[in-house]
């Protein structure tokens, strides 16, 4: 090549000043594109790449119905709620119609106002729409009206159960019963995906798009049976209504598992319209949360000590005198015309508060003194877990109340009222937990509402009963104790339940402090009763425990009887049925 | 008179025996190719070249593209149908709601049995 251009000295100098820009360009795109690749690889990823959320799905609640089928509680439901950004809206008054005529009901007060605001960029415009609402809504192509998608929980079978379910209120918390008690079970956990988006925000398929899948909850069975709950909780309202009382509580439980068959309590509430409720206390579970002076009925318990510590025996009789002093305290039978020597059983029938004492002053050797309190306190916290959690799957759970013993406040006067249900305090489940081990052979199975977990084709996976303790009462003993209530129960209430069965239980009625003189008053008792049913005094085939609260009945004293014992019968010989149990 | 001409171009000798060995009098012609692309036309091709191969990579991005849209429309129709799914599961479980078959005629024309009684 012979061109005069390469000889010419500007030239050449324009050349290599080319050449060394081009060398620059080269070098800086080396640097950015080689040796600061991956800083601008990453700042280019983070300005395409999106993270979403991918929701959990709330698990699914579900009851028995009869022996092998489930029925659905808790569903979950999509629902929408319908935005708008009114500087987009371009025909309000047409949006508005049509609102007014899809989401009917559901809009939010207001909202015509709202959408003429053009200085608002979002307002809602309806809550909890459905997907039928949310599809004709769609169809109407209302520009600048958008629809946020979530789920709802939905209660098919109404207000059944609702303290035992709770509820799941705006932030998707569960709150109360077994919602909140296993929220993290049934919340789940939500996924993520980290994807390269378009300009819409719509996920390409295109880098390294990262997806952690959404992990639901599990979906419950519960040991309730939807058709006991049904109808205890029918037998509850009628029973309050007789006594005109408004509170009052009933579990059902299998003795065999600890599984509550049905547990109800009034007054309730919808979980569906959870708002609405004024009384609070209304979405407590009272079976767990509110212990009491359960009265008579801890007599059982008092006895079963007294019978497993060869104190006493089934035949073992006493001199009742209708009262017996403690220390400073008389110590009266409700029955004042049963003096005279009484056996154990009727000690139960007549419900002697001296025959149980004499129990306790037999635990300590004939007198009523620190080895008689040793040994009963000792009874109750450790064999039948007084005092402590239970550990149902039930939020709230109270574990009540008793004094120990060796501090002051535990002397001899309480401990004589506590052999009758007094002076200590104790909820329907630690009590039915309890008697349950107590008529089963000695077995404390853990209270449970769980029968299993479901998967999406509604298979069943059994949860297996957990023992807490065995040896509660030895095997003898719990069967002489339940021929004892048997007994008692068959003289004291005679004909109420059917016949070639074995029905046992026990009364008990306490009294309440009057919050103005801080004494037990004689206006206001608490009738409880607390029993079982099956086909011989080796097979109880249910635990029954009611607590009416606020019965206005003539005598406070007899409450137990009149108000909650008729309760436990209806419900007893409706069961026999129910569970087809056989009569011997 | 007849005169016969042999033309010999550049033939390599072969070396050893062949079975095509040169015989005498046979004609034998080869024309060597002295024609070749130049540096420039070297350039164009190897652009054209990347410029195909740039095409090529291109349509298979914008079909991975077009592939998410689609996964992206499947995915909105599988969710409504799984809202609809379990709309249609609230709906079974509210017309066989314990209070709902309890009010049906059908209920309400059944009588509590008087007795019980269990067959072996």
């Amino acid at each position: 090549m012979n061109l005069s251009l390469t000889k010419h000295s500007r030239s050449h100098t324009l050349l290599w000043v080319m050449c060394a820009i081009g060398a620059v360009f080269i070098v800086r795109l080396f640097y950015l594109q080689v040796i600061q690749h991956d800083h601008y690889e990453a700042e280019a990823l983070r300005e395409h790449t999106t993270k979403f959320t991918l929701p959990a799905q709330r698990g699914e609640i579900f009851a028995r119905d009869g022996a092998s089928k489930i029925t659905p509680l808790v569903l979950n439901e999509a629902s929408y709620t319908v935005y708008a950004d009114p500087r987009y809206v371009t025909d309000g008054a047409k949006t508005a119609e049509a609102l007014r005529k899809i989401a009917g009901g559901n809009t939010v007060n207001g909202f015509e106002a709202n959408l003429k605001n053009k200085d608002l960029q979002y307002t809602i415009l309806a809550r909890q729409i459905s997907q039928k609402q949310a599809d004709l809504l769609e169809a109407e192509k209302l520009p600048g009206v958008g629809m946020q998608a979530q789920d709802r929980r939905v209660y098919p079978e109404g207000g059944l159960a609702a303290q035992v379910l709770g509820y799941v209120n705006n932030d998707g918390q569960g709150q109360y019963g077994i919602e909140q008690a296993l929220n993290g079970t049934l919340s789940g956990k939500p996924g993520l995906l980290k994807a390269v988006t378009d300009v819409r925000g719509i996920p390409l398929s295109v880098g390294n798009n990262v997806q952690e899948p959404a992990q639901d909850g599990k979906n419950l069975v519960l040991s309730i049976d939807r058709n006991i709950q049904s109808y205890i909780e029918q037998v509850l309202k009628d029973g309050l209504e007789k006594v005109k009382a408004k509170h009052g509580s009933v579990i059902v439980m299998d003795p065999k598992t600890g599984k509550v068959m049905a547990m109800a309590n009034l007054p309730t509430f919808d979980p569906a319209t959870y708002y609405k409720t004024e009384d609070y206390s209304a979405f407590q579970n009272a079976v767990v949360s509110n212990p009491y002076e359960a009265g008579s009925v801890v007599k059982t318990f008092t006895m079963g000590t007294g019978l497993n510590e060869g104190a006493v025996n089934k035949d073992s009789t006493y001199n009742n005198t209708g009262s017996v002093k403690i220390d400073d305290a008389t110590i009266r039978n409700v029955l004042q015309n049963v003096n005279g020597t009484r056996t154990m059983t009727e000690v139960f029938e007549y419900s002697l508060n001296t025959g149980v004492v004499h129990v306790l002053e037999q635990l300590g050797d004939g007198n009523l003194n620190a080895k008689a309190r040793e040994r009963l306190y000792g009874y109750f916290t450790d064999h039948f877990l007084f005092g402590k959690k239970t550990g149902i799957e039930q939020s709230g759970e109270s574990g009540g109340e008793i004094i120990a013993p060796d501090v002051a406040e535990g002397n001899n006067v309480r401990y004589a009222n506590m052999t009758f249900g007094q002076g200590m305090d104790n909820t329907m489940i630690q009590l039915a937990s309890a008697y349950s081990a107590m008529i089963n052979g000695g077995t404390y199975y853990k209270p449970t509402v769980i029968d299993g977990y479901a998967d999406d084709d509604g298979a069943v996976s059994k949860k297996n009963p957990e023992v807490v303790k065995t040896d509660v009462l030895r095997p003898e003993i719990s069967r002489q104790l339940v021929d004892m209530m048997h007994d008692a129960r068959t003289r004291s209430l005679k004909g109420v339940d059917r016949g070639g069965y074995f029905i046992g239980g026990k009364t008990g009625t306490s009294q309440t402090i009057d919050p103005k003189t801080g004494k037990y008053s004689d206006k206001n008792a608490i009738g409880s009763y607390l029993g079982f049913g099956g086909n011989s005094n080796s097979n109880p085939r249910y635990v029954i425990m009611v607590r009416v609260t606020d019965a206005q009945v003539s005598d406070t004293a007899t409450a137990g009887g009149v108000a909650a014992a008729p309760i436990f019968t209806n419900i007893s010989n409706w069961l026999l049925d129910y569970l087809q149990v056989r009569p011997l | 008179m007849s005169s016969s001409t042999t033309l010999t171009i550049n033939m390599p000798q072969s070396t050893g025996r062949s079975s095509q060995a040169w015989r005498r009098n046979q004609n034998t012609v080869r024309h060597q190719l002295t024609a070749g692309l130049g540096p420039v036309s070297h350039t164009v091709l190897i652009a054209i070249m990347l410029c195909i191969l740039g095409l090529i990579y291109l349509t298979q991005i914008t079909k991975t593209s077009a592939y998410g849209y689609q996964i992206n429309d499947l995915k909105n129709k599988q969710e409504k149908l799984a809202d609809q799914k379990r709309d249609l599961e609230v709906e079974s479980a509210r017309l066989q709601a314990l209070e709902r078959v309890k009010n049906s005629d059908v209920a309400k024309a059944m009588t509590t049995p008087v007795e019980t009684n269990y067959t072996n």
